[in-house]
């Protein structure tokens, strides 16, 4: 046979092979098959590259870690009683006394061809799993532990890591960001949208005094005002004795002391119920606490407290989200597998509710639904003003990921 | 046919490798044909032995600081974790296991064939490894090798031709 129909003979030999069929090669090309059948299972050099390159990456990573844990909590120490006889006999790893007789096929080289006429046996799964259950060579004796104490150690805070983490919400699925405006804090005197029976301004009082309102805190809201808070009693024989209120939301909680007056007034010594008239304590008109109209606290007039909103910074303390439930996904995005964030944009009101919540930044599939769906049902602290709560407008992006 | 195992130095290796992970690459070069052709024995395709490669290599260098030298050849070590996983491949894809070929006679020697025939296609003139590793790792058509390189298809035929032959002739294999 001249060299060209040879080559052409074994290409048609290697085709059909490839294609299921027997071969049917004469003596002169079967080594050639042969090899040819061991060479397609020979591995892609990219591959092999590949895979170094990433080990690298991982003994770099473990180099700065520190650390030599074992993955998956497998000792390969225990593996010894299964390798470490190799070289040495033809039963290496062959579990003793759990191998079972029977018939296996093994994996012809390429299809049609068998690879072997030897022995042929069989062992259950549990056979080779109890196998590698045995005691290693460098540990004569079973242990639950690592070998290497160290490990149990990086172990068990690696863990403790990973569920604070969870817990944290940070891995959990759907992370949300609160993120001030990025405009300028502005006093906007824009009503909150929280009805318009509710009261929604500030108050103030005093009694023309020329000092300012002694420091101090407002008394507890309430719907309806029986008594006026003041620092300076002129009337102690008063036959009723009854607390002082504010008038505003009763859920709306500012700080409390034993010491009624304005917060953050710069009057620390002298008691004075304030500079303002009707009664309250303040600088304005009112029978309030603050610098407003009313019987509320704060700026703003009409009752409740700190009228406006703001947004954070410049002095003002921003909202804090105290309970903030994970969002839904909805069916649509989980189908395609969509991720993103959606961001909200929302006034969180003086009593930590959030108001009047609209989309910032849209993802679609429902998912912007869900963010809302989910936020509304937040609770935060509020911002803070000189002490007071007041309504802030602040984004809260909501991320949505499958893992 | 057996690989002489260089004790000393691959002892060496290993206490490198364990004060500095980074070593492992030499592990891995010396051992990667031996673990691979361990799996490429006992599985169909060459993606489920590069993966189950890839997986032993992964644990080892995750592990390589419990490893206690006890004078066996490091590359047992290796062959310990990879019948693991082997098994553990097994059952994830349900039914019994079958034995390894590695409790064979001869199958060491099986191994060590494919191992040195993975190092004999690097000794191979260039154009007859390329037309090779096109054909039956890259799984190519002798058209398009043809195409790629330029050569008519004849050429390439050829080449493939004397490439096996001359992989023959250093493994002994003689006609």
């Amino acid at each position: 046979m001249i060299r060209e129909e040879l080559a052409e003979r074994l290409d048609q030999e290697i085709d059909g092979i490839r294609a299921g069929a027997d071969p049917s090669a004469s003596l002169e090309l079967r080594p050639l098959l042969e090899l040819a059948a061991t060479f397609t299972m020979l591995p892609d050099p990219e591959f092999r590259r590949q895979l170094k390159a990433e080990l690298h990456e991982h003994a770099e990573s473990a180099r700065f870690s520190g650390t030599g844990e074992t993955p998956l909590g497998i000792d390969p120490t225990d593996f010894m009683a299964v390798g470490r006889t190799f070289g040495d006999s033809a039963d290496d790893f062959r579990p003793e006394g759990q191998v079972e007789q029977g018939q296996v096929e093994r994996r012809p080289a390429l299809p049609g061809w068998a690879r072997s006429d030897g022995d042929r046996r069989s062992v259950r799964a549990g056979a080779i799993a109890g196998a590698l259950s045995v005691p290693s060579l460098a540990h004569n004796e079973l242990s639950p532990l690592p070998a290497d104490p160290r490990s149990l150690l990086v172990s068990f805070v690696s863990h403790a890591a990973l569920v604070a983490l969870i817990v944290s919400g940070i891995l959990a699925g759907h992370r949300t960001v609160l993120k001030p405006n990025s405009s300028p804090s502005e006093l906007t005197y824009v009503a909150l949208p929280i009805g318009e029976t509710a009261p929604h301004g500030g108050g103030s009082g005093g009694e023309r005094n020329t000092i300012r309102a002694s420091r101090g805190t407002p008394p507890k809201f309430n719907d309806q005002q029986l008594a006026p808070p003041v620092i300076v009693v002129h009337s102690p024989t008063a036959r009723l004795q009854v607390n002082s209120t504010v008038l505003g939301p009763p859920d709306l909680k500012l700080p409390q002391s034993n010491q009624l007056g304005e917060l953050l007034s710069p009057n620390l010594t002298m008691p004075s119920n304030g500079t303002g008239s009707e009664g309250g304590i303040g600088s304005n008109r009112g029978t309030g606490v603050g610098i407003g109209i009313g019987a509320g606290v704060g700026t703003g007039s009409g009752g409740g407290c700190c009228t406006g909103i703001y947004t954070p910074g410049n002095g003002i303390r921003p909202p804090r989200a105290l309970y903030d439930p994970e969002p839904d996904y909805s069916e649509e995005a989980r189908k395609v597998k969509l991720q993103g964030s959606v961001v909200l944009s929302l006034v969180v009101d003086a009593t930590g509710h959030p108001r009047n919540v609209k989309i910032a930044r849209s993802l679609g599939m429902g998912l912007d639904e869900k963010a809302i769906e989910a936020v509304e049902k937040w609770k935060f602290t509020p911002g803070m003003k000189e002490g007071y709560p007041v309504a802030t407008r602040v984004e809260v992006e909501v991320n949505f990921h499958l893992y | 046919m057996r690989i002489v195992e260089r004790e000393p130095e691959e002892r060496a290796l290993i206490e490198a490798a364990q004060n500095q992970p980074a070593r492992f690459a030499e592990l891995y070069e010396q051992n990667f044909d031996r673990i691979y052709a361990f799996f490429a024995r006992r599985v169909s395709t060459r993606d489920e032995a590069q993966d189950l490669t890839a997986e032993v290599f992964h644990q080892a260098l995750a592990s390589i600081r419990n490893f206690r030298w006890q004078g066996a050849p490091f590359v047992s070590w290796l062959y310990g974790i990879a019948a693991h996983v082997l098994a553990k491949h097994w059952r994830s894809l349900g039914g019994d296991v079958p034995v390894d070929e590695m409790h064979l006679p001869g199958s060491r020697d099986e191994i060590e064939q494919s191992v040195l025939l993975g190092r004999l296609v690097d000794g191979l003139p260039p154009n007859q490894r390329t037309v090779l590793i096109r054909r039956f790792v890259e799984q190519k058509s002798i058209r398009e090798i043809a195409q790629e390189l330029g050569r008519s298809e004849g050429a390439v035929k050829q080449l493939q031709l004397r490439g096996l032959e001359n992989l023959r002739d250093k493994l002994g294999r003689k006609p």
